[in-house]
C-alpha cells in the first residue's frame, strides 16, 4: 500500500518535472527579421539601390593598399550584381544592372535622400513598389575567417515606410592545414579563375554573394511566385502533375491538365 | 509491390522535382564587371552575347526571367543598335507589364525616337547569327562606345561620364596578326609613355615640394640677417644719441657750476 502510494508520487512528480520541461522548450526564439510588413503590402517590384559601402578603406602607403581597396570595389559591384538572384527567386520583379544603371542616371537623387525623402515618385512614375538598400558597413580578416557586417533595408515607395530591416553579420571560416595555415576553398579558387582576378578578392565575393542569397532568399514570396502558385492549378503547365498514393500502397500519376484542375 | 517506407520516399523525391522549373542563376556577373571596368564594345559585346545566349536558353525552357529582356535591349542600345534595341525592350515590357514604365523611362533616355513605338515583331529569342554580325575585331572592341554612356557604379559615389563622337562608330576592318602585334605594341607604349609621364609628374612635384623648402630656408636666412642687421643699426643710434644727451647734459651742469660762481662772487663783493 504504502509502496503504491510512494510510486503513485514519484509518477506525479516526474509528470509535473516532464510538463515543466515541455513548456520550457516551447519558448522559442524570438525572430531577428520581422516580414509582417512585407506581408502587409506585398511588393511585387523591387529596385536595388547602388550599395552604400561604408567600410573604411586604408590610405596608400604601401604597395599592397591600392589592390586591397580595389578587392573591396569589386566586392561591393559583386554585392550589386548578385542582389537580384534570390528576389527574382523569390518572385519579385528585379530590373538587371544595365537597365538600373539607365534609371540611376535619371535619378537626381542621393542614396541618403532616397532613404529619407518621399520616394513616392518611385511608385507613381515608375511602377516601382519598394528599393531595397545594402550598406556594407565594415570587413574583417583574421586568420582563417573572413567577416562581413553588413545591412539590408527595404522600405516602401508607397507609403515611405519599413518593409524590412536586417543586420548581419556574415563569417567565412577556412579549412586549415596540419601547421594551422588557412587552405582556399575550390570554390573561391573557381571563382578568382573565372573572373580574372585575385584569391582575396574571391573570397570577399563569394561571401556577400551567399550572404545576399542568405537575406534576401527567405523573404515571403513575391507576387510573380504566388501567380505561378495560383496558376499551377488554373492552367498546368504540361509538366505538372498530381500524384495519388493509395491505401494499399500504389501510387498513381497524372498529368494535370486545365479540364481536370 | 513495393514497401510502404520506399513509395513515401518516391513520392517525396518526386514532388521535390516537380518543384524544380528553372531557378534564376542571376546576371552574368563577371561580363557585367569587365564592362564596369572598361566600357567599350568589346566589353558590351560580350556582355551582349552571354545575356542573348541565357534569354534563347530561357525561352527554350519557358522560364525567361525579369529583366533579362530589358538589360539585353540596354545593351544593343549602348551598341547603337536600336531598332533590336526598342524590340527587346517591347518584349520585357510585354512579358512583365509591371516593368512597363520602367521600359518607357529608359527608352525616353535611349531611344528618344522610338518612345511611341510598342510593336514586338517576331519571336521573343534572339537571332544570334543576326548578333554576332555585329561582333567587331579587336581594334573596334577597344574603341568607346558610339553613344553618350553614363556607367553607374554600384557605389553612391563613383558615377562615371564618358561622351563620344557619333561618327567614330565603324570600324570594320579585319586584322592580321603582324597588325594586331603592331597594334598591341602600340598599345603597350602608350601605356609605358602613360606611366612615364605620371612618374614624372610624380618627380616633378616632388622636385618643386624640395625647391620650394630650400627657397623658404633661404628666405628666413635673409629675414634673421636683415633683422640682426637693423638692431644693430638702432644699437647704434641709440648709444649715439645717448652720448649726444651726456655731452649736453655736461655742458649744462658746467653753464650752471659758471652762474652759480658768478653769483656767489656778486654776493660776497656786495657783503663787503
Amino acid at each position: 500500500m504504502r509502496n503504491q502510494r510512494l510510486w503513485k508520487g514519484v509518477a506525479v512528480c516526474c509528470a509535473v518535472l516532464a510538463t515543466a520541461a515541455v513548456l520550457a522548450s516551447c519558448k522559442g526564439e524570438k525572430k531577428i527579421v520581422q516580414y509582417s510588413q512585407m506581408y502587409k503590402e506585398t511588393p511585387a517590384v523591387i529596385y536595388i539601390a547602388p550599395i552604400n559601402d561604408l567600410s573604411s578603406r586604408r590610405a596608400l602607403r604601401e604597395l599592397n593598399d591600392s589592390a586591397y581597396n580595389a578587392s573591396l570595389n569589386t566586392a561591393v559591384k559583386h554585392c550589386y550584381l548578385t542582389a537580384a538572384s534570390p528576389l527574382v527567386n523569390r518572385g519579385y520583379y528585379v530590373m538587371g544592372p544595365l537597365a538600373s544603371a539607365q534609371l540611376s542616371a535619371t535619378e537626381s537623387r542621393t542614396g541618403k535622400q532616397l532613404r529619407n525623402e518621399s520616394i513616392e515618385d518611385l511608385y507613381t512614375g515608375l511602377g516601382i513598389d519598394a528599393v531595397l538598400f545594402v550598406d556594407i558597413v565594415e570587413w574583417t580578416n583574421t586568420h582563417a575567417a573572413w567577416t562581413v557586417e553588413a545591412e539590408y533595408y527595404v522600405r516602401s515607395a508607397r507609403t515611405g515606410g519599413e518593409l524590412l530591416f536586417a543586420h548581419v553579420k556574415a563569417t567565412k571560416l577556412l579549412p586549415t592545414d596540419h601547421k594551422g595555415n588557412p587552405k582556399p576553398l575550390k570554390a573561391d579558387l573557381d571563382f578568382a579563375e573565372r573572373y580574372g582576378c585575385d584569391l582575396e578578392t574571391a573570397q570577399r565575393c563569394r561571401l556577400v554573394e551567399i550572404l545576399n542569397e542568405y537575406v534576401l532568399s527567405d523573404l515571403p514570396s513575391g507576387s510573380r511566385a504566388r501567380v505561378d502558385e495560383k496558376e499551377r492549378y488554373v492552367k498546368s503547365h504540361p509538366e505538372y502533375f498530381n500524384l495519388r498514393i493509395h491505401r494499399d500502397g500504389s501510387v498513381e500519376m497524372l498529368k494535370s491538365t486545365e479540364e481536370g484542375s | 509491390m513495393l514497401k510502404d517506407k520506399s513509395i513515401y520516399v518516391i513520392a517525396v523525391v518526386v514532388v521535390l522535382l516537380a518543384g524544380c522549373t528553372g531557378r534564376y542563376v542571376g546576371v552574368p556577373s563577371d561580363r557585367v564587371l569587365a564592362y564596369q571596368t572598361r566600357p567599350t564594345y568589346g566589353s558590351l559585346y560580350e556582355l551582349a552575347h552571354a545575356y542573348a545566349e541565357a534569354i534563347n536558353s530561357a525561352v527554350a525552357e519557358d522560364t525567361l526571367h525579369p529583366g533579362m529582356l530589358a538589360d539585353y535591349g540596354v545593351a544593343l542600345a549602348l551598341m547603337g543598335h536600336d531598332g533590336e534595341a526598342c524590340r527587346m525592350l517591347n518584349a520585357e515590357a510585354r512579358a512583365f507589364p509591371q516593368s512597363s514604365r520602367m521600359v518607357a523611362r529608359i527608352k525616353e533616355r535611349l531611344l528618344p525616337g522610338m518612345v511611341e513605338d510598342t510593336t514586338v515583331n517576331g519571336t521573343v529569342g534572339v537571332d544570334m547569327g543576326k548578333l554576332e554580325g555585329w561582333a567587331y575585331d579587336s581594334i573596334a572592341a577597344l574603341m568607346p562606345l558610339p553613344r553618350i554612356v553614363s556607367v553607374v557604379d554600384s557605389t553612391d559615389s563613383v558615377r562615371v561620364t564618358q561622351q563620344t563622337p557619333t561618327d567614330s562608330v565603324e570600324y570594320p576592318i579585319r586584322l592580321t596578326a603582324n597588325q594586331k602585334r603592331e597594334l598591341l605594341a602600340a598599345e603597350q607604349e602608350k601605356a609605358e609613355k602613360r606611366r612615364q609621364f605620371v612618374a614624372d609628374s610624380i618627380a616633378a612635384a616632388k622636385q618643386a615640394v624640395i625647391d620650394a623648402r630650400k627657397q623658404a630656408q633661404i628666405d628666413r636666412r635673409n629675414a634673421k640677417k636683415e633683422k640682426q642687421r637693423l638692431k644693430e643699426e638702432m644699437d647704434k643710434q641709440r648709444k649715439k644719441e645717448a652720448k649726444e644727451k651726456a655731452l649736453q647734459r655736461e655742458k649744462e651742469k658746467q653753464q650752471r657750476d659758471a652762474e652759480r660762481r658768478e653769483r656767489n662772487k656778486k654776493k660776497k663783493g656786495g657783503a663787503k
